[in-house]
């Protein structure tokens, strides 16, 4: 039964609406939960920010619900307030789901006095002096930008008097206090049944760290790696099953409706200046600022208030993996707890003595330099197969390469890694090397008028093709004591040929390579000849 | 939706206003795709004879005002305004401006309560009030004085309010239908999808999901989905866009469905009508189910497209595609509304999990829709331009290989697409017979083994 009661110059009251048949039930906290942890498919390979986890989860949470007969709203409540309300899925139910719903208002002052505008309430105005407190019984006009209320007396502004006034309500006017969901749903007999929800929810993210260790002699690495995953969330999964998922999925949903975590009343009144002083205007300029911040970014505010933050729970357990159509599942084997605000490590995987080739390498362009210097790149390369102690999928992350020095093991550089599947070759990024500088020279070009070809474009403008031959050198210093391999790259132009040269090239990625090995404290030269064929335009 | 009419007289005929009867309200809803819906309340009207003022509260507060229509016999429309001056305790002193108040002073000490009429003078800054024959600034000693209002102004309003000024040819009660647009009220599609890899068959659900931001509610509405979106003449200034290029986005339908169905129409929309009358509550979102098919066949694929003389360093992913019919025979059966189709498998437990989600536009029956839902991770392609060589001044020949690995332990089928073959390219030579999807692109259909590899080799002739 609903009474609406209204005031506008004088008293009209409401027409009664026909009794309201549905049942209002809460369905119990869940009793098993599920967490699917996504990495955000645009993040780079750096550490996670818990403020701003760009990932989502799969939650999955079972419940049993007790349902009279007839027309029930089931409400679900503690979901995540990052849920996608329209991933929801209820599973279970016997039949007869009309609707669902997700209300992003939440209780708060704010959306009760906004709810209560028009019903009846009781104000509670209290003497200060003699605390005696009076109740007067009156409606709530309006609740725009401050409250105007009505009683018998007429119609006052609510906390401007300066009598400390207080409303009280009858009810919460069906205002949820946690993220919620709710269905519709029919049922001939009363039932008593376990259902799944399940929804994707944003405010969760994964990443994989991985650390490796090369071995004194430069022949192996150890190589090891933790999941962290992190949910930014203001609900905690306890004992849940918990599994990442790796790969790039696409993601199309929109930007969700941020859930309303709602705000304090603002009683605004008329001005209010004294002739004495101007502070109260800046009070409440103060607070009108205060509640606009609050508007723009509750979730952000949220965070904020939640502190401590920055907890990280390492878990002793080793994560499974399986496959999970294009995708690859890891699955934690033990129930654990996702807590609110928390990132939470899982050790992936520990590989040791993985053979590995140190590689130095650089891109030239002998066209276009002139005498340039370069330092080398430093590479560790293997591939990822079972002989060399790895042969499984390695998910995208960042890696950090340690080296020994005495006792100790110092990071030497961090780079990314790519979804790397079985078999693939793998190329770690080991930083470069000072001791290795490449310097490219271009010594002469030759253009052979024999092979010329001039075509008339228009009168004075033709075009003229010609063949050009160019020799040039690179050479490349070590400065260690130890011979290195050495892989020089070529980036060649369209039409542009290697047609001589004094090392073998081979091709790679279509462009030539050589590969070469650099004596201990030496010097290398690679002298090579280019041909092309090129077009001119020729004004006489 | 709460719309409570208030008639009132016109002050000149200076009648009391009266309330029209609720009970017999029929709301209806009619929500399309461009976030416009078309509102329609009738209801009993219970209005005096001549002229007078009728208000509706709480119709949406972003009502395109231009748009509304009030139909009831007997009844001509002399002006209609929308009045968003809202009640605050500002506007309530600014508006009492040169009118009496009451003040309510109580005594600190012994409570005693003292009440006295006083004019307002001025609300700037602060509010100076004339009482008696002195002039005083309201609460300047600090001390709690309460300011009693006798009435609200009628043109400050709880709620923005409509107010449409009637001219009745006769008293008496008649059913009258408000209708307008407003903006505000969305709907679109959400799906479902269930993939079986065992049985290459997919379980789609599709939800038919209501938003609603315009700061009303809308009680037991009769509601009717349009899948579709007029045009609407935008005001305010238009600049001409520009256009830059953009590489084509991947094409989810495959085949346009040439099925009629059974669904109801307007026009060319169709439509979409709720089962059973529905409250859409403000800042809500409401799911109502509308396709729920089991066991269609579907087919899990791969696809790479590779831009003109593209070269990738390291292998990059194929994209995963499921393909599958809308059709009546082994398809969905139905035309799908615009929206986003999200994947889900079952993992070695039994639990489904989330493998990616696709777009798909509004789509007729019968069409083959290929949606891809992200990047294969063991299915990988490694093109690599191996040679050009200048032919002449204007061609140009190009060598191309494209290394395809596949690390599952099923062998997979990858549709590898080349595409920039524009003007009259030729494929002098390939490794694998191609077919020309179109004059710009090529496709081979290459069979990868089980952990293993398959290199397709192709020597393009081209003018550029």
């Amino acid at each position: 039964m609903r009474r609406h009661c209204w005031w506008l110059g004088l008293v009209v009251c409401g027409v009664a609406h026909a009794a309201d048949p549905v049942h209002e039930v809460a369905a119990d906290p869940p009793n098993d939960l599920a967490v699917t942890v996504y990495r955000s498919p645009y993040r780079s390979a750096g550490s996670l920010e818990l403020d701003d986890l760009e990932g989502f989860a799969l939650i999955r949470e079972t419940r049993v619900i007790r349902i009279p007969a007839g027309e029930t709203r089931v409400r679900f409540e503690g979901v995540a307030d990052g849920i996608e309300p329209v991933s929801a899925i209820v599973s279970g139910l016997p039949g007869g789901l009309i609707e669902r719903n997700r209300d992003a208002a939440l209780l708060s002052p704010e959306t009760l006095i906004a709810a209560t505008a028009g019903k009846a309430v009781t104000l509670v105005r209290s003497n200060r002096r003699t605390g005696k407190a009076e109740r007067v019984s009156g409606t709530i006009t309006a609740s725009n930008d401050g409250v105007v209320f009505h009683t018998a007396d007429g119609f006052e502004a609510l906390q401007c008097s300066g009598f400390p006034e207080d409303v009280e309500f009858t009810s919460t006017a069906g205002l949820a206090a946690a993220p919620t969901l709710s269905i519709l749903v029919r049922t001939a007999a009363p039932l008593t049944q376990e259902v799944t929800l399940s929804y994707l929810a944003r405010g969760f993210d994964w990443a994989a760290d991985y650390s490796a260790t090369l071995s004194p002699d430069g022949k192996t690495l150890d190589l090891g790696a933790w999941v962290t995953l992190g949910n930014s969330n203001g609900i905690g999964f306890p004992s849940a099953h918990t599994q990442v998922v790796a790969g790039k999925l696409n993601r199309e949903t929109d930007e969700v409706d941020p859930i309303d975590l709602g705000g304090p009343v603002i009683a605004r009144c008329w001005p209010q200046g004294k002739t004495s002083d101007v502070a109260i205007l800046q009070i409440a300029r103060d607070a009108s600022e205060r509640r606009s911040a609050a508007l723009a970014a509750p979730m952000a505010l949220a965070a904020k208030s939640a502190g401590a933050l920055e907890e990280i729970m390492v878990t002793g357990s080793r994560i499974q993996q399986e496959q999970l159509g294009d995708l690859k599942l890891y699955r934690v084997p033990e129930r654990t707890t996702v807590a609110s605000r928390q990132s939470k490590q899982v050790r992936l995987l520990d590989r040791q003595a993985i053979p590995v080739r140190i590689l130095y390498t650089a891109f030239v362009s002998p066209e276009e330099t002139e005498g340039q210097s370069q330092i080398a790149k430093v590479l560790l390369r293997t591939r990822n197969v079972k002989e060399s102690h790895l042969g499984l999928p390695l998910p995208s992350g960042r890696l950090s390469l340690f080296e020994h020095h005495g006792e100790d093991s110092l990071l030497v550089n961090e780079a990314p890694v790519r979804d790397t599947a079985v078999n693939e070759e793998v190329e770690i990024d080991a930083g470069t090397s000072n001791d290795v500088h490449v310097v490219t020279v271009a010594e002469e070009t030759n253009i052979d008028e024999g092979t010329a070809k001039t075509i008339s474009l228009v009168p004075g403008i033709s075009l003229r093709n010609v063949a050009e031959t160019g020799t040039g050198r690179t050479e490349i210093s070590n400065a260690r004591s130890a011979p290195i391999e050495f892989e020089l790259r070529m980036r060649l132009p369209d039409g542009v040929r290697v047609i001589r040269a004094d090392h073998r090239v081979g091709t790679k990625n279509g462009q030539p390579i050589f590969r070469l090995t650099v004596p201990a404290n030496g010097t290398l030269t690679v002298r090579y000849q280019l041909a092309s064929f090129k077009t001119e335009l020729v004004r006489p | 939706m709460r719309t409570r009419v208030i008639v009132m007289a016109s002050a000149l005929l200076g009648t009391v206003p009266v309330a029209a009867s609720a009970a017999d309200r029929a709301v209806s809803v009619t929500i399309y795709n461009n976030d416009l819906a078309l509102i329609q309340d009738k209801r009993d009207l219970q209005v005096q004879g001549g002229r007078q003022r009728v208000e509706f509260q709480d119709v949406s507060a972003r009502i395109r005002p231009e748009t509304v229509s009030l139909a009831a016999s007997d009844l001509s429309i002399v002006e209609q305004n929308f009045d968003f001056d809202l009640l605050t305790p500002g506007k309530l002193m600014e508006k009492a401006v040169g009118q009496e108040i009451t003040l309510v002073r109580v005594n600190p000490l012994n409570g005693v309560e003292t009440r006295e009429q006083a004019q307002v003078l001025a609300t700037n800054g602060g509010v100076v009030l004339k009482i008696g024959d002195h002039i005083e600034v309201l609460r300047d000693d600090g001390l709690p004085v309460r300011v009693i209002f006798a009435k609200v102004p009628d043109n400050l309003r709880a709620h923005p309010t409509l107010s449409v000024t009637v001219n009745s040819t006769r008293a008496g009660t008649r059913t009258a239908t408000l209708s307008y647009l407003t903006p505000g009220l969305g709907w679109k599609a959400d799906y479902v999808a269930l993939y079986d890899e065992k049985e290459s068959k997919i379980d789609v659900q599709g939800w038919i999901t209501l938003t609603n931001s315009t700061g009303t509610t809308y009680d037991n509405a009769q509601t009717l989905l349009v899948a579709g979106a007029p045009n609407q003449v935008e005001g305010g200034n238009q600049y001409p866009q520009q256009q830059f290029y953009r590489p084509q986005p991947r094409n989810n339908l495959q085949q346009a469905g040439t099925e009629s169905g059974t669904r109801e129409r307007l026009g060319d929309y169709y439509l979409y009508p709720l089962a059973e009358r529905t409250t859409i509550a403000n800042q809500q979102t409401k799911q109502v189910s509308f396709l729920d098919v089991r066991g269609v066949p579907a087919e899990h694929g791969y696809e790479y497209r590779n831009r003109w003389l593209g070269t990738q360093e390291k292998p990059a992913s194929a994209r995963t595609t499921y393909s599958f019919s809308t059709g009546s025979k082994a398809g969905l059966g139905d035309q799908l509304p615009a929206g986003i189709l999200r994947f889900y498998m079952k993992d070695q437990r039994g639990d489904p999990q989330f493998i990616g989600e696709s777009r798909i536009d509004h789509t007729p029956m019968g069409s083959r829709l290929s949606l891809d839902t992200g990047d294969a991770f063991d299915v990988k392609v490694k093109p690599t331009v191996l040679k050009r060589t200048r032919l002449s001044t204007f061609d140009w020949q190009s060598d191309m290989s494209y290394e395809l690995t596949n690390a599952l332990p099923r062998p997979v089928v990858v549709k590898l697409l080349q595409d920039g073959l524009i003007a009259d390219s030729r494929i002098l030579k390939e490794s694998l017979k191609s077919t020309r999807r179109s004059a710009d692109v090529a496709e081979w259909s290459v069979t990868v083994p089980a952990n293993g590899s398959t290199t397709v080799t192709a020597t393009f002739e081209t003018r550029f």
